[in-house]
């Protein structure tokens, strides 16, 4: 009985991993080959679906954006987390009310987000070209041009998230020793000399994890162009993850979905490893 | 202690199981006695249209218990619709299935066969037409749905800013209607950008979005043609290249709204917009929430230049169908006749405002009451003679997704002629069909 204690002990964890992340994975694999509509028996397609998915057009245009909104996403969301956070880290007055009000966006559902900015972003009556308007400024197709839909979707998750990043970096900024800056000012540093050389590479690690944070999570992009875009116009705003759901809950092609998922997957990981190893490079 | 724990957890587990087991057992012992289950739509007056057909049911025949719900709360119907056949919990009767949808189930071996139950096809042929017989006929010979209800799609016009007797008024050629644009189109408040259009057509790329604007169209240019016929693309014709044109010049002389004006106060009772393309749903709307002084009317769809013959337009079609999960289909047929014999045609017109699909509607003396009383269902009782739903095709939800990609490109965009956007999507509906 003492043998069987700890994988009794583990039994819920192991019951629940087996269930819920091992068996899908491995059911999502054998999926892969095989041609399935959930309601009629699967049929056996072998590498069918996997060459499929080199030729078609619209998962691959869907790639493009879904990079095109992280090339936007990413330095625009580090670069104002970051500047935010060197402000809130500042002894101002308020400062706790100004980190919960940067916070607020993140703990506020996606879905009321997408829609609150959708208003906004309205192009007759939308808050956004009502000012542009009222400045003598021409309106602003921000959701109906193909060349412009992707950004705005990009600012507003930027505007939505920008919130949990500032808390990262304001963790990162208060672990720079105070004698560093003091030491510089001696030297007579300038405030961009202290934060090139002092901030930037001791919370390196922090900007590490926040480009990773936000590259997975650019990726997973879903919500946004769902609600306010269908993932139009012109296929601009299809996110990879919203063509592997059209796929799978919109034409029942299940087979073909999980090999969508799987190829994505692995782009992640490559991405993600690039990444990696730029920054150990940085590092040295 | 850490015994009395593995003890405790195997108890845990072998009770779990037990329960499980039981119960399932349990649930198959009771099944026998099961009433018969029925599952409309959502909405109120269907409903009570239900709930009134099964209280009859259940007081003339108590021997075949029946029990009605309507359809489980989902983001569609025919998601829950999904869910239930893949957990084996379907009704035994769903009312409101799309037309589209049945050719999948049907090829999944999910519906029961209607046409081997005794007495069906006599009785479907003396309720409806020929054609509509082959519409709902399955690639493998068989009738799995019991045509029922239909909204037939027309043009709605606000008949005080589109004026008939100008020469320019419904009902409309491609011409009529475009010069009809000229002169809706206005900038009221003159700050340089449109604000009053001819009509309004959802711009998204949603597969089904087509069915209310290029398809009804695409139906009244060419009297009805198919859209996929023999497992080919049958739409790469002067129909479906002539829709496009028309609405691409809607779109590109900025007579139609490209923005999306469903976010905003209702466009037609706003006068933002003269005509809509729409159903018999929104007599009862317009009429709930009108503004005194709202004229309007609906016609059929617009037509080339040159159109001869009736206009058809796309029905909307809904229809009834029995799982195999049914024990007793016989029954469950004998309860849907009950639905669909005069009576109950009529009853589901005056709660519901829809229309059943039955030949001469318009016509026949047993509906004339009902449409003297209300004139305003009137056109759509007369559209219900030249009616289609989709084609039974088991992928018509992409072949309608690849049109709407090519309507995009071409019709919103400007980005493709209307000859190369047809012959694209053709050219893609063949490559899913395996041609």
């Amino acid at each position: 009985m003492k043998k069987l204690t700890p994988y009794l002990l583990a039994s819920p964890y192991l019951l629940h991993f087996g269930l819920f992340v091992a068996f899908p994975v491995v059911f999502s694999v054998v999926l892969t080959f095989h041609d399935w509509n959930i309601i009629a028996p699967m049929r056996w397609v072998g590498l069918a679906n996997y060459e499929r998915v080199l030729k078609d057009r619209l998962f691959w245009q869907a790639i493009l954006n879904t990079l095109r909104f992280l090339v936007v996403h990413i330095p625009l969301q580090i670069a104002v987390a970051l500047l935010l956070a060197e402000l809130l880290n500042r002894t101002i007055r308020g400062a706790s009310f100004f980190r919960a009000a940067f916070f607020l966006p993140v703990i506020v559902s996606g879905v009321v987000v997408t829609i609150l900015w959708q208003q906004l972003l309205g192009f007759n009556a939308g808050l956004i070209n009502r000012v542009l308007v009222s400045l003598a400024l021409p309106r602003v197709s921000w959701l109906d041009d193909p060349d412009v839909a992707m950004y705005s979707i990009a600012l507003m998750a930027t505007w939505k998230n920008v919130g949990l990043y500032v808390i990262l970096f304001l963790v990162g900024l208060q672990s720079v020793p105070v004698a560093y800056y003091e030491a510089a000012d001696l030297e007579g540093a300038t405030e961009w000399q202290k934060f090139r050389h002092i901030t930037l590479p001791i919370i390196n690690p922090t900007i590490f994890t926040v480009v990773v944070l936000s590259t997975i999570g650019g990726f997973s992009l879903f919500i946004e162009p769902y609600i306010m875009t269908e993932g139009g116009p012109l296929n601009s705003t299809l996110s990879a993850v919203m063509y592997i759901y059209k796929q799978a809950f919109q034409y029942y092609h299940m087979g073909y979905s999980a090999t969508l998922g799987f190829c994505f997957a692995l782009i992640i990981l490559f991405v993600v490893v690039i990444q990696k190893r730029y920054v150990e490079q940085e590092n040295g | 202690m850490l015994k009395k724990l593995g003890v405790s957890l195997c108890y845990l587990g072998v009770s779990l199981c037990n329960n499980l087991f039981f119960s399932a057992c349990q649930r198959n012992d009771t099944t026998d006695a099961r009433p018969m289950t029925f599952w409309c739509s959502n909405n109120g007056p269907e409903i009570a249209f239900t709930k009134e057909f099964a209280d009859r049911w259940q007081r003339t025949r108590p021997d075949k218990p029946l029990r009605y719900q309507p359809i489980p709360e989902g983001q569609s119907s025919e998601e829950i619709i999904l869910a239930s056949v893949v957990g084996k919990t379907t009704p035994d009767i769903y009312a409101n299935m799309w037309q589209g949808s049945v050719e999948m189930y049907a090829k999944a071996g999910v519906l029961v066969p209607l046409d081997t139950i005794p007495g069906f096809r006599a009785f479907i042929t003396a309720r409806c037409d020929s054609a509509v017989l082959r519409e709902i006929t399955s690639s493998d010979g068989h009738i799995y749905q019991v045509p029922w209800k239909v909204n037939p799609i027309m043009t709605l016009c606000n008949t005080n800013i589109v004026r008939p007797g100008t020469g320019e008024g419904p009902p409309y050629t491609y011409g009529r209607y475009l010069r009809a644009g000229e002169a809706v189109k206005q900038d009221r408040d003159s700050d340089g950008y449109v604000d009053r259009w001819l009509g309004y057509t959802e711009v998204k790329a949603i597969w089904y979005q087509r069915l209310f604007n290029f398809y009804p169209l695409y139906l009244a240019a060419s009297n009805g043609a198919p859209l996929v016929q023999n497992n080919r693309a049958a739409f790469n014709n002067q129909h479906a290249i002539g829709v496009f044109r028309f609405l691409q010049e809607l779109y590109r002389k900025n007579y139609f709204a490209r923005e999306r004006l469903s976010a905003t106060r209702d466009p037609f009772l706003d006068g933002r917009i003269a005509t809509q393309f729409t159903g018999p749903w929104q007599v009862s709307y317009l009429e709930k929430y009108k503004e005194s002084g709202l004229a309007y009317n609906f016609y059929p769809m617009p037509v080339p230049d040159g159109h001869t013959g009736p206009t058809y337009t796309y029905g909307d079609p809904k229809n009834i169908v029995v799982f195999n999960t049914c024990r007793d289909p016989t029954t469950a047929w004998a309860f849907i006749k009950t639905l669909i014999d005069q009576p109950g045609d009529l009853r589901l017109l005056e709660l519901t405002g829809q229309f059943p699909r039955r030949k001469q509607l318009d016509t026949d003396p047993f509906f004339t009451p009902f449409l003297q009383r209300n004139p305003r269902l009137k056109p759509f009782a007369e559209q219900t003679r030249y009616i289609k739903g989709v084609d039974n095709c088991e992928v018509i939800v992409e072949v309608f997704d690849i049109i709407s990609q090519e309507y995009e490109a071409c019709v919103i965009f400007n980005k493709k002629t209307p000859e190369a956007a047809i012959a694209d999507a053709a050219k893609a509906v063949d490559v899913l069909l395996g041609g």
